[in-house]
């Protein structure tokens, strides 16, 4: 792809994005995504083989669907109150089509079927892109329109989300498809405070996005796509294979690392607030994606798959390539937990 | 509800189930996406009438731009799958599933 | 003109059900241009002609112009028309849920005003979707230079979705 194709693209990620934080009127906001999704589309397909092309005819049309069907929540909404605003309530009805849109849209249970297909035909680094970029605008809708939605609703899709992510993810090999799993279970926990507590929902993105990076990031450095290659690469990068169980391990929750951080924060607030069987259901289903999160670790660190190579170390080049973002953001996903308080602080 | 409404949204979930339900050919599946569109822009010029918002009355033209947008990408898609997969039935397009 | 304009609203709801009940896409695609026929019929008796003009121009004869080609280019031999059984079927599912529904919400319609106001236009020398344009080419900068984007990251999109690895036109890997 010519790098002025791509900077058009890149922009217009950007601009779809910031059109989308930046409107209050739900017209520009459905333009932004449609941008959005537009711009995405080359950037998935530029492999140009059947599976990335698959990927990027199913992601163009659960996406566009669901921005249809949220222009057609915001209409009947107009209809209805004669108000385009995203942040007046809007009727209860329209407010749960919008929501359940934005959950197709961004891969909540029960409409997340099409989000490991989709991740497991791009590459790492688009893929980097679909599990965080493309979150954040139907993200500040769904801080928007969380408040007058039916409670009931959030839970359901956190509980629904938090379990498929973690069942889903049990069985597969291929890491692109366990991320993508991980990403449903992570936002099925975003979405469970989404309105009772929006700044613990930032809080979660923000962690969320973070960790996401630095797993796709250490995964595109291993060259890995399977849980095989992986059993490999303490042969190349032995520092990076360790450091990379430890960002596994935070994404799954372990006390000591960042991902602790938002899990505690949003079963606090859940308890709170008395709701202590969906608290528990949460945390045991946690125990699910920790599971597979376990699983990839030992495949990693403890067992040793059969392989062609004669020595211990494989003769190898120096790496060339450009690793300052996945250091940073390996620090940060397991080093943040004692900046606790500064967070709540910052966005409390 | 008015005959209005209740017309463009029949239409508009007509279109939905049209794309939800059919797996035969990914044309009909565009074809259902154009129909929602189309639910949408009679339901967006209406409301302009409706209500006498006269500014409001670009937003079905600028509608109109976005799916022009969007159909002229989904034929690509169809062009581009048609290249890897062959015929444009939904069903084949099964290589990534679990 | 009150029942005229229902008329023409249950030609579009007539012509989105041939759409959704999965005929071959020949048929589709005729479905859709009547149901963009009837929605150009509402809005212009309704009292919007410029935009009924702007959906006949760019809908019917720019976007489902070439819909129909490439549904004309779907090679098939035996398209499933709407007697079809399998598409009857859900033809007459739709149709019955379409009037069923009508049903339950249409029971104080024989009050109501169609919805189309249209009565004090004929007084004004400015119609309601001229001055949307005037609107939006006067004060609606940045709405038009967003279109302009849009339409220009398309053209971007396309070639780069169907340039495929230059390996010439339709062929199956």
């Amino acid at each position: 792809m010519s790098p002025l194709v791509l900077v058009v693209l890149l922009s217009s990620l950007g601009l779809g994005t910031a059109m989308t934080f930046a409107s209050s009127h739900w017209l520009l906001a459905w333009m932004g995504l449609e941008i959005n999704t537009l711009a995405i589309l080359p950037l998935m397909a530029q492999q140009n083989h059947p599976r990335a092309m698959e990927a990027t005819t199913k992601y163009f049309l659960i996406q566009a669907t669901a921005a249809a069907m949220i222009l057609f929540a915001s209409t009947t909404n107009a209809w209805a109150s004669g108000q385009w605003d995203i942040t007046y309530p809007s009727h209860p009805v329209t407010a749960t089509i919008t929501m359940a849109a934005l959950a197709m849209k961004i891969g909540l249970a029960p409409t997340h079927f099409w989000l490991p297909e989709v991740l497991q035909g791009v590459s790492l680094t688009t893929g980097l892109i679909l599990s965080t970029w493309q979150k954040l605008a139907p993200f500040a809708l769904i801080l928007q329109v969380a408040n007058y939605t039916p409670p009931y609703m959030l839970t359901a899709l956190a509980l629904c989300s938090t379990l498929v992510g973690g069942w889903g993810g049990l069985n597969q090999t291929q890491l692109r498809k366990i991320l993508a799993y991980s990403s449903i279970a992570h936002l099925g926990w975003m979405i469970l405070v989404a309105q009772m507590a929006p700044q613990l929902t930032l809080i979660a993105l923000i962690t969320y996005i973070v960790m996401t990076t630095a797993a796709f990031l250490t995964l595109n450095n291993m060259d890995a796509t399977k849980t095989a290659t992986l059993a490999s690469s303490w042969t190349k990068s032995p520092t990076l294979t360790a450091m990379a169980c430890l960002v596994l391990l935070s994404l799954g929750g372990l006390p000591p690392l960042t991902g602790f951080l938002p899990k505690w924060l949003i079963l606090q607030e859940v308890t709170n607030q008395g709701f202590i069987p969906t608290a528990t259901v949460m945390a045991l289903s946690a125990l699910l994606s920790l599971y597979f999160y376990l699983r990839l670790t030992y495949a990693m660190s403890l067992t040793l798959f059969p392989h062609t190579f004669n020595s211990v170390t494989p003769w190898r080049m120096t790496a060339k390539r450009p690793t300052l973002l996945l250091s940073t953001t390996i620090i940060m996903t397991t080093c943040l937990l004692p900046l606790t308080p500064s967070a709540l602080t910052l966005l409390i | 509800m008015t005959p209005v409404q209740f017309s463009f949204t029949t239409a508009f979930i007509l279109g939905l189930m049209g794309l939800t339900f059919h797996r035969t050919h990914l044309l009909s599946a565009l074809l259902c996406l154009e129909g929602m569109m189309l639910a949408l822009f009679v339901a967006l010029s209406l409301w302009t009438l409706q209500t006498e918002v006269t500014n409001f009355s670009a937003a079905p033209m600028l509608l109109l731009a976005f799916s022009a947008c969007e159909a002229s990408v989904g034929l690509a898609l169809l062009v581009a799958t048609n290249r890897t997969h062959g015929p444009n039935q939904l069903q084949a397009l099964n290589i990534l599933q679990c | 003109m009150v029942y005229f304009a229902f008329m023409l609203l249950v030609g579009l709801v007539l012509g989105l059900v041939g759409v959704a009940c999965n005929p071959a896409p020949y048929f589709a695609a005729f479905g859709l241009v009547v149901a963009a026929g009837m929605g150009c019929a509402v809005l212009a008796v309704s009292g919007a002609p410029f935009l009924a003009l702007v959906l006949f121009l760019i809908y019917l004869g720019g976007m489902l112009v070439v819909f129909a080609y490439s549904s004309a280019l779907a090679a098939d031999p035996f398209p499933e028309g709407w007697t079809e059984v399998t598409v009857f079927e859900q033809l007459a599912f739709y149709l019955l849920g379409v009037v069923a529904a009508g049903l339950y919400f249409g029971k104080h319609w024989y009050t109501l005003f169609v919805g189309m106001v249209d009565s004090c236009s004929k007084f004004f020398t400015i119609r309601a979707d001229m001055g949307g344009v005037v609107a939006m080419y006067g004060s609606g900068g940045f709405m038009l230079v967003f279109c302009a984007w849009v339409l220009l990251l398309t053209l971007f999109v396309v070639l780069e979705l169907v340039r495929g690895l230059s390996r010439g036109p339709l062929r199956a890997v």
